[in-house]
């Protein structure tokens, strides 16, 4: 007998599936934490992916990310709307976390644990280890913290663009929005932090 | 440079693999339940904590504040520093307290030896008829001894009447 899997998050009575996030917003504004609860929903993943992949520590970004979402809704009355409600939650968690990593700059802690890392079967792993990487005999645990580790030896808005670009996916045009530069300055700090985590990954990347 | 982009898509396809990091199963489950809680708790709140009151209202105390987390030593010795002051400051007063207000040794004193400021200015030369004029400015009409050594107010004359030649 088949049994189809249970969604991650039970959709809300009150809330309409497919409900316009603008209508979200507004009603989260007025103080109600049922619309507020379905935007957490709607983004929890990314922003704790995001600020997991800026701090490379489990615990780390399950409490910022909750900071970051509490200090969203207290903040919602100054949201104007002038960008789209993910774009400025995003700034709020990106700073959040960039003040926190300040303050712990000499302090990394990578925790690999309680993370499930499924890409043994990624073509793009199979593709990388097996045709290109030096050390073939690399293991995956070994590869993800080498990995991290480069990432941790990038400046925070180094860090910033690679992690909301390369592995977020998240466009220039969105990342410039969020951090508050320019494109051309997004394009530039990629360029420079792929530079780095090259050098820094020059045992696992063929030249 | 063609080497530099190739080797820019391995990286980019390494660092997509960090895409595959995720928590386990049933870890959101709860996230916005826990979210919403703190909030209803109080935590936000609509109000702002102190450290972040701060940042948002003066980066400059934000700034210092961090820079006094991140080097307690030199929090210490600001704060020794600013006691230390205190305390000279406070010797100081005490020192200077018993010569502050005059006493009458003091007005003794300066009564025998003329000032020199009432020196500088025009002298009063007591007219035959023993009435002194002057248009010099006079802070008090008060014949009283000063600091200032002027025990005669040029206004102010006893009643004293010395006819003419005797």
């Amino acid at each position: 007998m088949l049994t189809m899997p249970e969604p991650a998050t039970a959709p809300d009575a009150n809330v309409p599936a497919g409900m316009m996030e603008g209508d979200l917003v507004r009603r989260a504004r007025r103080g109600d934490l049922t619309a507020y609860d379905e935007l957490v929903k709607r983004y929890q993943e990314r922003i704790y992916a995001t600020i997991y992949h800026m701090t490379a520590n489990h615990e780390d970004a399950n409490d910022l990310a909750q900071e970051s979402f509490i200090k969203a809704f207290s903040a919602l009355k100054s949201f104007k709307g002038g960008s789209s409600f993910y774009t400025w939650l995003y700034r709020i968690a990106i700073n959040k976390t960039i003040n926190f990593l300040k303050q712990r700059r000499n302090k990394h802690h990578i925790s690999l644990d309680d993370l499930d890392f499924n890409a043994e079967h990624d073509p793009d792993l199979v593709a990388l280890i097996s045709e290109k990487t030096p050390q073939r005999d690399i293991n995956l645990s070994e590869l993800q913290e080498k990995l991290n580790e480069a990432l941790l030896r990038l400046s925070e808005p180094h860090r910033t663009v690679v992690v909301l670009h390369d592995v977020q996916g998240v466009s220039h045009e969105e990342i410039a929005e969020i951090v508050g530069c320019n494109i051309g300055t997004v394009r530039s700090r990629l360029f420079y932090a792929r530079q780095q985590l090259q050098g820094f990954l020059a045992d696992y990347i063929k030249a | 440079m063609s080497d530099t982009n190739n080797n820019f898509e391995d990286l980019k396809r390494l660092l997509k693999l960090k895409r595959h990091e995720i928590p386990p199963p049933g870890y959101f489950t709860h996230f916005s339940g826990d979210v919403v809680a703190r909030i209803r708790a109080g935590e936000a709140g609509g109000a702002q904590n102190i450290l972040e009151r701060i940042q948002s209202d003066s980066p400059f105390m934000a700034a210092l504040l961090q820079l006094f987390g991140a080097r307690p030593g030199v929090f210490g010795a600001v704060a020794t520093g600013l006691c230390l002051l205190l305390l000279v400051g406070v010797l100081f007063m005490d020192r200077s307290e018993p010569g502050s207000a005059p006493t009458p040794e003091l007005f003794a004193q300066s009564a025998a030896e003329p000032s020199p400021i009432l020196a500088a200015s025009t002298p009063l030369e007591p007219a035959d008829n023993g009435i002194t004029v002057s248009t010099n400015p006079v802070s008090s009409l008060q014949p009283a001894n000063t600091l200032f050594g002027s025990p005669q107010n040029p206004l102010f004359q006893s009643a004293g009447f010395t006819p003419a030649g005797q």
